[in-house]
């Protein structure tokens, strides 16, 4: 599903943010990516976003290498990676049920289609009765699920999230990881960047563990091991 | 189980909608994003009020003097008598060799009409006009000689002289006269007047892509993080760029219709001086408006301007908005 292949990205000015990068993530495999600040999660997450391409290495999404991606051709390959930002990047004056069904307009669907699949994200992470409300009069925690439904809404293969629990309680962090674990169930591929070792360490998914831009570690993490 | 869920038995896969469908989406989401424009003009209600008044106001003027050009064309028109050929025959010539002219005359594609007008009608006529009548009882010779009018085919000034310089080689005729230099110089200003409206046209246009450019770009930068998701989430230039383009179109719409009644209005205001003028020549002049041509073409050309602004302002700037990041 992704692949990095000895990836590396350095900056002008010479600062590099990832060093050799390998890692393979399967069909319907859920996988956590941390590190410290500045370690290179970030840039991980824009290459595979495609908001950068690398310096030296490939990124392959369903075997196609994205560094070789004509630039009229990234917007078909976003589509198939559902994004969910930190920030949440929601428009902020259309509504809820606008936001959602942004990526099945942008891909053409219209009419009852549309509205089912938007109704059944927003079911999915119970903001069903918000669909008509503009998202400032939501909490930090509905915008983050409003996020998550437009992630998801048109069905992609692989989903990445940025800190998907950074401002929300361990109740809510929960709920959203199942929201997560119940698409990795049914086979999209999951990368959750994350500081929260807590939540790593509850989990028990494969860990990807970075620092200063190098990849420290790769597998199950050790609990509350520090980094 | 939920939609979002089904459908994959056989693992996670994108979902995609098939060609015809597509197809036929692609207009429907093109009438829809015309309407959200046209929406999005009402939401920014000062912007688009002064864009398509800039837009409506620079296409009248151009506009208005076309019609001015036009009216200022019909009234050379109408005079197309004064491009009337008089060849004054020699004195000595017989009616026969005059009646052999007039034949041959007639028979030239570039004559219209001849009419003969013989010395003792010239004679009766300026008998009458002169009030001259008696005294002129008194000469013993008619002095005036034959008349042929000629009006040619073609009432054009360069036209009907050189018709004049070939008539005048007649070897009959003693010379010939033709009094088109008011109608030249009618001619010469009209000319003029059509390089003005060029010259303005062009540079009215040139100012309006720039306003309309501008008022789009603002638009795009105030729509910068709106603009960015949408490329997240995997919208294209031009399914990004498309409600610009419909604005351009809808400024370029309204505008045009608002030179349209610009323009009418001020022929409307001068129809009346107008009128006091051609009254003094006993004309019975008519201002002429805009007809459906015309018309047509002011929208065709403020949309053109609309649409074109707009995309000169898409092209850089939709292009250059690149997502900062997740």
């Amino acid at each position: 599903m992704l692949q990095f292949d000895q990836v590396s990205k350095s900056y002008p000015g010479g600062f590099v943010a990832l060093e050799r990068i390998n890692f393979r993530i399967a069909k319907g495999e859920m996988v956590f990516l941390t590190g410290h600040s500045g370690a290179g999660k970030s840039t991980i997450l824009k290459l595979i976003s495609m908001i950068e391409r690398p310096s030296t290495g490939r990124v392959m999404i369903n075997n196609i290498d994205l560094s070789r991606l004509k630039r009229s051709q990234v917007p078909y390959v976003r589509r198939d990676v559902g994004i969910i930002f930190q920030n949440h990047r929601l428009l902020m004056n259309h509504t809820v049920f606008d936001n959602v069904a942004l990526p099945l307009v942008i891909e053409g669907f219209t009419g009852k289609e549309m509205v089912k699949r938007v109704h059944a994200a927003l079911d999915k992470v119970n903001l069903l009765d918000k669909q008509r409300c503009l998202p400032e009069t939501l909490s930090g925690g509905e915008q983050q699920r409003v996020g998550i439904a437009r992630a998801v809404v048109n069905k992609p293969p692989l989903l990445l999230a940025d800190e998907p629990t950074g401002n929300l309680d361990p109740e809510l962090s929960r709920d959203i990881m199942q929201v997560f674990e119940a698409f990795n169930q049914v086979g999209v591929s999951v990368l959750v960047a994350t500081h929260d070792l807590g939540l790593i360490a509850r989990m028990r998914y494969r860990t990807l563990t970075l620092k200063h831009g190098r990849m420290i570690n790769d597998g199950l993490m050790p609990l509350q091991e520090p980094i | 189980m939920s939609i979002l869920f089904s459908g994959r038995a056989s693992g996670a896969r994108a979902n995609k909608i098939g060609a015809v469908r597509r197809f036929l989406m692609f207009f429907v989401h093109h009438f829809r994003q015309a309407i959200a424009s046209l929406g999005e003009l009402w939401r920014t209600p000062m912007a688009s009020f002064l864009t398509i008044l800039v837009l409506g106001l620079s296409l009248t003027l151009p506009a208005t003097l076309h019609l001015l050009v036009k009216n200022a064309q019909q009234i050379g028109g109408g005079f197309a008598k004064a491009a009337e050929i008089n060849l004054f025959i020699r004195d000595n010539t017989t009616e026969q060799q005059i009646k052999s002219l007039v034949t041959i005359l007639s028979a030239d594609s570039q004559v219209a009409s001849v009419t003969h007008i013989s010395k003792a009608q010239a004679m009766a006529e300026f008998q009458e006009a002169s009030g001259f009548g008696a005294a002129l009882n008194y000469l013993t010779d008619n002095p005036l000689p034959d008349v042929l009018v000629v009006l040619p085919t073609n009432t054009d000034p360069a036209a009907a002289r050189a018709l004049m310089q070939q008539l005048s080689n007649e070897r009959i005729v003693e010379f010939a006269k033709l009094d088109l230099e008011w109608l030249t110089r009618l001619e010469a200003v009209v000319r003029l007047l059509q390089q003005a409206v060029i010259a303005i046209g062009l540079l009215l246009i040139s100012a309006v892509l720039f306003i309309v450019s501008n008022t789009i770009r603002l638009s795009i930068i105030s729509k910068r993080e709106e603009i960015e998701v949408m490329k997240l989430v995997g919208a294209t230039d031009a399914f990004i760029q498309r409600p610009f383009l419909y604005t351009g179109f809808w400024y370029g719409i309204l505008g045009g219709v608002l030179a349209f009644l610009v323009s009418e209005g001020l022929l409307w205001w001068l129809r009346g001086a107008i009128s006091d003028i051609t009254s003094l020549y006993q004309s019975d002049f008519q201002i002429q408006p805009m007809n459906l041509i015309e018309f047509s073409a002011v929208i065709i050309l403020a949309v053109l301007l609309g649409v074109v602004g707009s995309y000169l302002a898409v092209r850089k700037h939709i292009r250059a908005i690149e997502p900062s990041g997740p």
